[in-house]
């Protein structure tokens, strides 16, 4: 009987953190062992037979001696670094060098130069923007989006799901500490840093991210006269196939280009419509309009126009950030107040419920031309259920919270 | 449904799974060959490889169904440059701008970084299913597991239990995973004597199960012990008011350094005795300080009460070097301080496994204190890495305890070959402490890059597009 090897497990301390890091240095000797056993014992056994091994057999006895040497490298992680298998690749095609290079460190799969592992927020950063948040000094979203160069859909989600923790630590319910520490080690992390420069330079994200729209697509041949000024809001309408604006309206919005843009923004309802019937859309807005922080380019052009007045142009800034949050509360209020106008409560004095009644607008845009449209009241009446019919889906599109 | 998702050698396929041998497969694969194949033969090829790591657990008319040719994008902008032009220089001239002429090297390099890997995007549908975002926030080590999850129901959308895998996520929405099932399934399984050690447990509790006596018993026992474990201590703190605090740290440290050198061949039983031993340990010196709420208290506030309570002090001088180091760190690089705070402990370990100088020390420093107390009462000093040493065992106990009714191996460490996938990508925030993420947006291509993790080129992302236009 062959002496009998006892599987040491490779990482031995309890921490994960440290865990690791002995890990590195004591996995070699103990997992070169187990597999080249393995291999040896298969080759002794079939020494006498003239048969050759199956394919399937040699795969597997190449993956245990690949997994025994080269991947040991993968088993288990280094904190603060990624552990891909591009870094294994790079290091073969061009040695230390390239394994220390970018794309080893970046790029999950070797194959696929398109799709790099991003950075996730450090714990710091991410209880930073709760806190700023919902703290003290209560900064809207968008400043601090701005403020931390993150994304303000991500910032609003950082803060649900740091106010889920909180409510789940005072529940006393089980978190994955560990787990979450390990994931912090092994994947690329945003820190924040002291200095708030540094945190707009390293920023997490890119927070002006312009969606591409669909009219955009088509290749337009559009031909204009050479001494034409033609700029990104006439490609809009021209892409929307929208007439081109009069000489008074382009001469007004060249003059002062950010109060076109503010329009557009802050009353979207009010942006010009082409087209009929179902065809009907807006025009396609400029680029300026259309980005996250329309703010930011208004800054810039104050900068640009008032050069060498950093205080002024800070005020500014301010002031507008704060005139473009109390409108849009003000908005926020208004269509409250509208909602709470147009329904009717009932509450019986016996009954635990409340009743909200809505009036309806029975026309074709809303119900449809059967008035049993999709979203219409009284959309099944007198309609017989087909939910136990063959091939309807029934799960849900969306959850309410 | 069956799974077919199998990762076989001699046929090899890439699934959306952290097995080794997928991970084996992938070292494997290559670009599929393109010469001497007709087109048709090319996007079949490269839709089959692709079909097999893109919803795999999907049907084939249920993908066909949503199947878009419409791909996502966006461009990052710039302030600045929209500030400073109106976009009329584009126009100017005959149509194709007014500005520098660039050489064709220049123009081709520029091309090259604002090339949307549109082709890369062709699997984006497939991002929206809960099972998939499920793997790719890295609570599951498969999306068959992470599949398995939402069927047991042990996922939830926005609060609510969602039991279909193919629900598509809707941008906003907040989905949880039972944070038990996450650490069985990204954690390393148990060993042999882990797992003879969770048989004994259940044998031990089935049996109390069936004679009710004997649980009465057992509880009867187990109040006792935590009596026990209570009394002596008080009855220490009343025998002994005043125990030396330096012993008293020199017994916590050298237990604490047990638990953290002992590696997973001592047997489990031995550990646990130790682990123990400590925490009683803990339990006593802090009985002493009269407040009840410390031991239900946070670490921080515990630890504190700890070390004021032993009067052991940070040697200053290490403390100003630490500090002087995690300042260059910050400045230096866009690393996590976590990682770097959790990089230090490299030399505590090592000190603590091969007990280096360090140890010596310490037990030195202890025994000239122990003889003359009255000299300097402030000689309790401990270095950084003792310190470091103390916390972090007490952070174990607390964080991630031996704790054999567990489905995994425990203390908790991830398992084998996790961290050759571990990414999350863009369009999740995730929180992995309370295992839960949002899904902020669809996933978009933009210039040099997309957003959907496939381990495949080009040659197969445009090849499957095609195939699917096709049948438009």
């Amino acid at each position: 009987m062959p002496p009998r090897i006892h599987n040491q497990r490779v990482t031995n301390s309890l921490l994960p953190y440290l865990s690791s890091t002995s890990s590195t240095t004591a996995s070699s000797p103990s997992i070169s062992r187990l597999p080249s056993t393995s291999t040896a014992s298969n080759g002794n056994s079939r020494t006498f037979s003239t048969t050759p091994a199956p394919q399937s057999r040699k795969w597997r006895t190449d993956m245990f001696q690949w997994l025994a040497k080269e991947g040991s490298e993968l088993k288990s992680h280094v904190p603060g670094r990624t552990n891909y298998l591009t870094r294994l690749k790079e290091r073969r095609l061009r040695g230390e060098e390239g394994a220390n290079s970018k794309a080893a460190l970046t790029h999950p799969f070797p194959l696929n130069p398109y799709f790099s592992a991003e950075n996730i927020l450090s714990e710091e950063l991410r209880n930073e923007i709760h806190a700023r948040v919902t703290g003290k000094n209560k900064k809207s979203v968008r400043a601090v989006s701005v403020e931390l160069g993150v994304d303000m859909r991500r910032v609003a989600a950082v803060v649900r799901l740091v106010e889920l923790e909180k409510r789940m630590k005072s529940q006393n319910k089980q978190l994955a500490l560990p787990y979450a520490r390990a994931v912090h080690e092994m994947v690329p992390t945003t820190p924040l840093y002291k200095d708030p420069e540094m945190q707009r330079k390293w920023a997490h994200e890119s927070i002006n991210d312009l969606p591409v729209h669909k009219l955009t697509n088509a290749q337009i041949f559009h031909p204009i006269p050479e001494s034409r000024h033609f700029t990104r809001a006439d490609a809009g309408r021209v892409f929307s196939a929208a007439p081109a604006q009069d000489h008074a309206t382009a001469a007004a919005i060249a003059a002062d280009p950010t109060a076109a843009v503010d329009r557009a923004t802050q009353q979207p309802g009010r942006i010009e419509r082409v087209g009929k019937g179902d065809f009907e859309t807006q025009v396609l807005q400029p680029a300026e309009a259309r980005i996250p922080h329309p703010h930011l380019v208004a800054l810039e052009r104050h900068r640009l126009a008032h050069p060498g007045e950093p205080r002024e142009t800070n005020k500014y800034y301010n002031t507008r950030l704060q005139e473009q949050e109390r409108l849009e509360g003000e908005q926020r209020a208004q269509a409250a107040a509208r909602e709470e106008q147009n329904t009717n409560k009932v509450a019986p004095a016996a009954s635990r419920f409340e009743f909200r009644f809505r009036d309806v607008e029975f026309s074709e845009q809303t119900v449809g031309h059967d008035g049993r449209g999709s979203r219409a009241p009284g959309r099944r009446y007198g309609v017989p259920s087909e939910d136990r019919k063959k091939g309807q889906v029934k799960i849900p599109t969306r959850v309410e919270v | 449904m069956r799974n077919r998702a199998t990762t076989t050698l001699t046929n090899p396929k890439i699934r959306q799974s952290w097995s080794k041998y997928n991970l084996f497969n992938l070292t494997r694969m290559r670009t599929p060959q393109t010469s001497f194949r007709t087109h048709f033969q090319q996007k079949f090829k490269a839709k089959s490889i692709a079909r097999a790591y893109h919803g795999e657990q999907v049907r084939e008319s249920q993908w066909q169904r949503m199947f878009s040719s419409r791909i996502r994008s966006v461009i990052p902008m710039d302030p600045y440059n929209l500030a400073k032009d109106d976009g009329a220089g584009a126009a100017a001239g005959r149509g194709s701008g007014l500005g520098h002429q660039l050489d064709r090297t220049a123009l081709s390099i520029q091309q090259a970084k604002q090339y949307i890997p549109f082709s890369q995007m062709t699997f984006a549908p497939l991002e929206r299913r809960l099972d998939v975002a499920v793997f790719r926030a890295l609570f599951a080590s498969s999306t068959r597991q992470a599949r398995q999850f939402v069927i047991h129901g042990a996922v939830t959308v926005n609060g609510q239990k969602m039991r279909y895998p193919g629900y598509l996520l809707n941008p906003g929405d907040l989905f949880q995973v039972d944070p038990e099932r996450v650490m069985f399934a990204t954690g390393a399984p148990k060993n042999r004597s882990e797992r003879r050690e969770g048989r004994a447990l259940r044998k031990k509790k089935s049996e109390g199960e069936e004679a009710t006596e004997a649980e009465a018993q057992a509880e009867e026992k187990d109040t006792a012990a935590a009596e026990e474990s209570k009394e002596p201590a008080e009855e220490e703190a009343k025998d002994q008011p005043k125990e030396d605090p330096r012993k008293v740290l020199k017994g916590l440290m050298a237990q604490a350094k047990n638990i953290m050198s002992t590696s997973q061949d001592v047997l489990p039983a031995k550990r646990k005795q130790e682990l123990r031993g400590f925490q009683r340990a803990v339990r006593r010196v802090l009985s002493r300080s009269g407040s009840s709420t410390v031991l239900t208290d946070n670490l921080e506030s515990q630890f504190a009460e700890l070390t004021q309570l032993l009067k052991a002090k940070r040697a200053e001088k290490k403390k100003d070097d630490r500090r002087g180091g995690n300042d260059r760190k910050d400045a230096r690089s866009p690393k996590s301080e976590a990682s770097d705070a959790q990089k230090q402990p490299d030399a505590p370990q090592a000190a603590a496994a091969d007990k280096a100088q360090p140890g010596e020390a310490l037990t030195e420093a202890f025994r000239q204190a122990a003889e003359n107390p009255e000299q300097e009462p402030d000689t309790s000093e401990l270095t950084d890495e003792e310190f470091d040493v103390l916390k972090r065992a007490m952070v174990q106990m607390r964080d991630n305890p031996i704790d054999h009714s567990k489905p995994y191996g425990t203390p908790w460490q991830p398992r084998e070959f996790m961290s050759a996938f571990a990414f999350v990508p863009r369009y999740l925030e995730v929180n992995h402490s309370i295992c839960a993420a949002v899904y902020l947006r669809h996933p978009v291509a933009r210039p040099g890059a997309s957003e959907v993790p496939s381990p495949f080129g080009e040659v197969v992302g445009t090849g499957a597009f095609a195939w699917y236009l096709r049948r438009r």
